[in-house]
């Protein structure tokens, strides 16, 4: 009997995953574990291999189609063999009939097509113009609909359903890089083309610019940067301490660590270690900022910032407070691989009471880091300066590293954020202290 | 003169030209002057310089238009001896033109006109009414050119112009070939036509011969004829022969032609020097004035009665009139209480909407005439005038001969004597056989009299389908290019009546389009029916005739129900709501409504019947572009006939506009709609090709 191949849920809040691209096509002969198609959620990626060998009988979806999970996709069986079954019931949007597989398979078509003279020179009605205008609809995301490719009204409503506008700060640029001569200050088609001759030169060689579309991950992260920028109040303290012992620490951690059978246990291991320690003792920080009430935690989840391919994510430690440092290390490590390869669980992806972030190894001294909301939060981890200071009236070089805490002045004031740093500056400085604790 | 042009032309004269407190001096420098100022455009002149050195005429003296259109004043001329006779007035009309203009259609179609049997047979309906012919002048100051054509010998055949008498009636125009060289004989000849016009024996002719010694403009140079010629004819100079004979007949001396010469010689270089002053006789100053011409281009009044002191000649009351009584027997909208449609024969249709305004203002107004082909006995070709014929005596309601440059130009010399006409040109395509009389008449004497002279007409046209080539043309465009015309087309009963009232009760030249496609049409729209009784829809409104929301359609004339049935099919097919739009009128038109709708769709079609280029429906969508340019989705698109001829009605589905036509424009040009299949090609690159092969 024909076996079908549906999509997986990955992880309880997945609702719908995107087909990225199908390694097979029908009437290719599979075996067991081949990768069949790959697929994405907002933050991860995944392959999905064949869970019997056979000939693919039927595919039902397309590439760049959102499946609801556990749905349909394709069928492997025997030749000839029956999938009527699976074929998926024309029930709401989720899953077209048969009879109008057809029609939606034009349109997908068409969409293709118009994407593709997008980024040729587009023209645009002035109607749906002043619409993008007055919405911020971001015109580059716009797929026309009009003849001969013009965008038109209902394509910029689409956008604006859709929520994809464009930032004030970002229409300021272009206002101002175009003088409007026309009636009222109107930007007329001459204006645009008093573009600098150099410019044209240049564009000669090589096109000006390339448009490539936004992965999911990246309009997530997009999305959430700028809904936490613009809707917290946030600010950041910076302070820095001695890291003489801890970096002794580490050298002989990493010393022993095969001897006692030990993780490599990494600085920022130890930085983690000592702020879901610290945080037992500042409640605001380790919470939940949620409009009307403050959501206190009573573990320590800490969220670990990382830079992946695919852009940043967040994958978070559960239960950090009780992990011993080997044990920290050792989780922390895991889920960072995780999210690197893009097989994180999404819902390891949420959940996370407090963050760490660390630009340390990239020569940052200082900067601002976000918080992710409803976080109150985030600690970023700075490189380690030589620094001088007086011992004894002697002056003496140290290796001095840097925290930047940006934390929500909703949720708690400056005083108590002071605080926080300062005893995680001193936990760091104290290492050997906080490990007999 | 006080009360003329407010006194303008005589305070000049007052003010600058001693009359020695003598009213006929004043009187004579007055009539100079307003003359000589409107010769050289000076607003101080008798049409404040918009008539022009072409066009001098002084209507209180019953000096009517000169005009620059050789011959175009002999159907204006018949129009005023029309006025005469229709109304019983005392009086005669001289008709003054050139041996040149005899070759002219509408001089030779007004001596006909003028000459009809029916004038002197059928208008008296047996001593009812006067039965004589109309007084009429035909003045030929026969000069021997037109131009430079030398007329008799070279470009006309009849040897002498009185011969033509010949050829309109049994009198033969009481035609009279007279020495114009004698004054005494010209008075003599005058004399007696004045006698057999008042006696009711009209029309005359008279064959002035005479002679230009100047040349016909400043550009000739007489190359047509030889210093001969010229010298003889200054030979026999007739103001030195009269004088002569003057003297010598003891009735004047010489000393006293040399006081009336010396008179005008210094009255006119007076009166020449004023004129061509330009602080005492300025010219109109448009920068500081603007609007000087723009309020005078229409009169815009409303006159129920343009001579409310008489009753109306009719030949039975309202009441009693047939058509009036079969009119007030049927059901004035489309369908019935229950929905079901009104059989034909008891439909109110927009030939009843168009004949009630009109029988009404027979009633009203004592002036108005109606006439054109077949107008009485058939009711009018497509019977708008059906049973009118029991109730309208023949001197207000008659058939005209196939004349149409004497019908449309008759009905400018009636209305410039007073009095309100309708005519009817049967198929809009005779509008080329009067275009002189609507284009050049009718249009411009408003204006060009600085507003002294009313142009109430309506020239009733019928745009016809089914004919073919030279029978199925919407000429909207034509009517509406020409400036000082009002052009309206109804598609509706109730809005054939009301725009008919306010047609009837203006004071404007109106070209009236009708369509014989939808003659017999109900009311759909107005949920009462048409009103009975008055009312008036203003000319320039639009009336959105369906409601939308996506998609706005402007329509002008018949085509309105093609576009209803492209929006429901728009709204069933593709979910898509439009607005259809009936212009309604052409000029004036308000775009308010359109603007209004455009700003809400986005979207905007201009559909009519007219061959697509140049037309209403180009100049509208043009216009739109303009007003409502930032709030376009697309292109304002024109869907019109093709540039073709009309083929034959078995073809005109691939003529006319079409509900697929309209939906394929939206389709191609506006907004693509799923899954639709366009039959028209309304592609630039058509365009282009079809351009480029003049289609």
């Amino acid at each position: 009997m024909a076996t079908v191949v549906i999509m997986p849920r990955q992880g309880q809040s997945v609702e719908s995953c995107v087909i990225t691209s199908f390694q097979k096509k029908v009437g290719d002969t599979v075996e067991k574990g081949e990768v069949l198609f790959s697929y994405e959620t907002d933050k991860s990626s995944f392959d999905e291999p064949a869970p019997v060998s056979g000939k693919i009988l039927a595919i039902f979806r397309e590439e760049g189609d959102d499946v609801p999970c556990l749905e349909n996709v394709l069928v492997i069986g025997n030749e000839g063999e029956d999938f009527s079954q699976f074929v998926p019931k024309a029930e709401g949007d989720s899953a077209p009939a048969p009879a109008q597989e057809e029609k939606v398979e034009v349109k997908e078509e068409k969409v293709e097509q118009v994407v593709a003279t997008n980024e040729s020179a587009t023209s645009i009605s002035p109607r749906a113009r002043m619409l993008a205008d007055k919405t911020g609809a971001d015109l580059l995301k716009a797929i026309p609909t009009g003849p001969d490719g013009r965008i038109i009204e209902r394509d910029v409503q689409r956008l604006v359903d859709m929520g994809l506008t464009v930032s004030p700060a970002a229409k300021g640029e272009y206002a101002q890089a175009v003088e409007g001569t026309g009636i009222n200050g109107k930007v007329v088609l001459s204006d645009l083309s008093k573009a600098p001759e150099v410019q044209a030169v240049a564009t000669q060689v090589a096109p000006e610019y390339e448009d490539v579309k936004l992965p999911n991950v990246r309009k997530v992260i997009a999305k959430s940067m700028h809904a936490s920028l613009s809707t917290m109040a946030q600010l950041t303290l910076n302070a820095s301490f001695d890291a003489t012992k801890l970096m002794a620490m580490r050298a002989s951690l990493k010393a022993g660590a095969e001897a006692l059978g030990l993780n490599n246990i990494t600085l920022n291991d130890m930085v983690l270690y000592a702020v879901s320690r610290v945080l037992k003792n500042h409640k605001d920080l380790n919470a939940h900022y949620l409009d009307d009430k403050m959501r206190y935690f009573s573990n320590v989840h800490l969220g670990v910032a990382v830079d992946t391919d695919r852009g940043l994510l967040v994958p978070t430690v559960f239960n950090a407070d009780k992990l011993s440092l080997n044990e920290m290390s050792i989780a922390a490590k895991a889920v960072i691989k995780d999210a690197q390869s893009g097989k994180i669980n999404p819902d390891l992806l949420k959940g996370a009471s407090f963050t760490v972030t660390n630009l340390g190894s990239l020569g940052v001294e200082s900067f601002t880091p976000v918080i992710n909301p409803p976080q109150t939060g985030i600690l970023g981890v700075c490189t380690i300066t030589r620094r001088v200071k007086q011992v004894n009236g002697v002056d003496v070089f140290y290796p001095a590293m840097g925290l930047s805490l940006t934390f929500d002045h909703r949720a708690l004031d400056g005083a108590p954020a002071a605080r926080f740093l300062k005893d995680v500056c001193f936990a760091l400085e104290n290492f050997d202290l906080l490990l007999t604790k | 003169m006080k009360e003329f042009l407010d006194g303008s032309v005589l305070s000049v004269v007052e003010k600058h030209m001693n009359a020695n407190g003598n009213i006929k001096e004043l009187a004579i420098n007055f009539l100079l002057y307003g003359a000589l100022a409107e010769i050289f455009a000076r607003k101080t002149g008798f049409n404040r310089g918009l008539g022009g050195s072409m066009h001098a005429f002084f209507i209180p003296f019953g000096l009517m238009p000169n005009n620059a259109i050789v011959g175009a004043s002999g159907p204006i001329a018949l129009g005023a001896a029309l006025y005469k006779r229709s109304n019983h007035k005392k009086g005669i009309i001289v008709s003054n033109f050139g041996d040149g203009a005899t070759g002219r259609g509408p001089v030779l179609e007004s001596m006909n006109f003028a000459s009809m049997d029916q004038i002197t047979k059928l208008w008296g309906m047996d001593g009812k009414y006067e039965d004589g012919g109309l007084p009429i002048l035909f003045n030929v100051f026969n000069n021997h050119y037109g131009m430079g054509g030398q007329t008799r010998g070279e470009t006309m055949g009849y040897d002498m112009v009185a011969r033509l008498g010949a050829g309109f009636n049994p009198s033969q125009m009481h035609a009279e070939r007279v020495n114009g060289y004698d004054p005494l004989a010209v008075i003599d000849a005058v004399t007696r036509k004045k006698k057999l016009l008042l006696e009711g024996k009209g029309p005359a002719l008279l064959d002035v011969v005479t002679y230009r010694v100047s040349g016909h403009s400043p550009s000739d140079s007489s190359t047509y004829r030889t210093a001969e010629e010229i010298e003889a004819w200054k030979n026999a100079d007739p103001i030195l022969a009269y004088k002569t004979k003057l003297i010598m007949g003891g009735v004047a001396t010489e000393a006293e032609f040399d006081a009336i010469k010396e008179d005008i010689v210094k009255r006119m270089t007076e009166i020449m020097k004023l004129a061509i002053n330009d602080e005492i006789s300025p010219r109109m100053d448009l920068n500081k004035e603007p609007d000087a011409i723009s309020s005078i281009m229409f009169s815009n009044q409303k006159v129920k009665s343009m001579d409310p002191t008489r009753e109306a000649d009719m030949l039975m009351p309202k009441e009693e009139c047939p058509r009036v009584k079969e009119i007030k027997g049927k059901v004035r909208k489309s369908k019935d209480a229950n929905g079901k449609p009104v059989s034909k024969m008891k439909m109110y249709n927009i030939c009843d909407g168009l004949f009630e305004p009109i029988i009404d203002k027979f009633y009203e107004d004592p002036t108005l005439i109606a006439y054109g082909e077949d107008n009485r006995d058939w009711g009018g070709a497509f019977g708008v005038y059906k049973k009118m014929t029991e109730a309208v005596p023949y001197h207000r309601f008659f058939n005209s001969p196939i004349s149409e440059s004497a019908i449309v130009g008759s009905a400018v010399g009636y209305a410039m004597c007073g009095g309100r006409a309708i005519v009817e040109l049967m198929y809009a395509d005779f509008i080329g056989c009067a275009g002189d009389e609507i284009f050049n008449q009718m249009a411009k004497w408003q204006a060009m009299s600085a507003g002294i002279l009313k142009m109430p007409i309506i020239l009733r046209v019928s745009v016809g389908s089914k004919y073919g080539a030279q029978h199925s043309q919407d000429w909207t465009a034509l009517c509406a290019h020409i400036p000082g015309l009002k052009v309206v087309f109804p598609s509706t009963p109730s809005d054939a009546k009301g725009l008919m009232t306010s047609a009837l009760e203006g004071t404007d030249p109106v070209v009236f389009f009708e369509s014989q496609r939808i003659y017999g049409i109900g009311e759909d729209f107005l949920e009462n029916g048409v009103p009975e009784g008055h009312y008036e829809i203003p000319f320039g409104e639009p009336d959105i005739k369906r409601k939308g929301s996506d998609v706005t359609i402007v329509t002008i004339g018949a085509v309105l129900y093609r576009a209803l049935e492209a929006a429901k099919i728009l709204e069933e097919k593709y979910g898509v709501s439009a607005e259809v739009i009936d212009t309604r009128s052409i000029v004036p038109f308000n775009y308010e409504k359109v603007i209004e709708s455009v700003k809400k769709t986005g979207k905007v079609l201009f559909v009519g019947d007219a061959c697509e280029r140049g037309s209403v429906m180009r100049d509208m969508a043009s216009n739109i572009t303009e007003m409502c340019f930032d709030y376009l989705d697309g292109p304002a698109v024109v869907v019109g006939s093709r540039n073709w001829i009309t083929p034959a009605f078995e073809l005109e589905k691939s003529f006319f506009p079409q509900p697929d036509w309209i939906i394929d424009a939206l389709h191609e040009k506006i907004m693509p709609l799923p899954g639709h299949v366009p039959t028209a090609n309304f592609t630039d690159i058509e365009k282009i090709d079809r351009s480029k092969k003049g289609l």
